[in-house]
């Protein structure tokens, strides 16, 4: 079943909605890079390597949903921490909203398959 | 976070990461590697086994595939005035005593354009530009003329031929250039 599924249209749909857990994520308070990063791949299925996190995180910096700013740790090296913008907890809450109704859509119809 | 007290498969890893990241802008590669090598001091200690090195390094990815993810989201950079002030000011800059060529170089390396290759291209063929080319035909050429008296007609001839050929070839090489800047500037969209 999972070979016949396109790898490239499950790493689009990934690649579309995985900014989008990151702001969500970020709902609560800040969380430096590598808390993030490690987070989000520790759900599987939903990154497939680490690194490429990190260029996501400075788009989603330099779109100004996010701000960071870089401090020191008590254990170990500088940490950089991203915190949601006014402007980024709109983005969230208005994704928020679509995803449930494009949720709901696609379930409609993989549901109604499944029935028939 | 000194790079010394980075696990040593964690220090080469940066180092090819660096490698791979010369395609992209200064500010970008910068950022990259900021946060990549906090990322290596956190989930590697200096001490750690090579089996949980590689694991880490596994989990974070080919440097390449890294630096397409960053070089993917750049918004598309067009030709602006700027690159093609910088092309004329390459060719014919150097008119301008010299200043205006050296402006043009600025102006090239300063762009996001074009790589360093071209960038190399663009400062080393010629320095000075059609400027250099005069300079160095009327000089040469000055230089054949007082010697056309002491030299036999024959020699004298080809000479002439080689210089002229030589004096074509130098005006050409910096037009050639314009030329390759111009289509690498049209060329270049995504930083990668």
């Amino acid at each position: 079943m999972q070979r016949i599924v396109d790898q490239g249209t499950l790493s689009q749909l990934r690649r579309g909605v995985i900014e989008y857990c990151v702001l969500a994520l970020l709902r609560d308070g800040e969380r430096y890079g590598f808390e993030l990063v490690r987070t989000l791949s520790e759900v599987p299925g939903m990154v497939t390597s680490e690194g490429t996190l990190y260029p996501l995180l400075s788009r989603l910096r330099r779109a100004g949903v996010v701000e960071t700013s870089w401090r020191e740790s008590s254990s170990g090296p500088p940490r950089r921490y991203y915190r949601l913008t006014s402007s980024g907890r709109s983005v969230l809450e208005a994704f928020s909203g679509e995803w449930a109704s494009f949720r709901n859509a696609v379930d409609h119809f993989l549901e109604q398959e499944k029935a028939v | 976070m000194n790079a010394a007290t980075l696990h040593p498969l964690a220090r080469d890893y940066l180092k090819r990461l660096k490698k791979a990241a010369a395609v992209l802008p200064r500010a970008r590669r910068g950022e990259l590697l900021a946060e990549i090598e906090s990322h290596l001091s956190e989930a590697l200690p200096a001490g750690a086994s090579e089996t949980e090195a590689l694991n880490v390094l596994e989990r974070l990815g080919e440097p390449a595939e890294i630096v397409a993810e960053a070089g993917a989201g750049q918004a598309p950079t067009r030709a602006g005035p700027t690159e093609w002030f910088a092309i004329a000011l390459l060719l014919v800059g150097g008119f301008l005593f010299l200043v205006g060529w050296v402006v043009g170089v600025v102006l090239l390396w300063s762009s996001t354009l074009w790589t360093l290759r071209d960038k190399l291209i663009g400062t080393l063929v010629l320095p000075g530009g059609l400027a250099t080319s005069a300079f160095i035909f009327t000089f040469v050429g000055a230089g054949t003329g007082s010697g056309s008296g002491i030299s036999g007609e024959h020699a004298d001839y080809l000479t002439l031929v080689l210089f002229g050929l030589f004096g074509v070839f130098l005006v050409v090489l910096p037009i050639l250039t314009a030329i390759y800047l111009s289509r690498q500037a049209k060329r270049a969209k995504v930083a990668t």
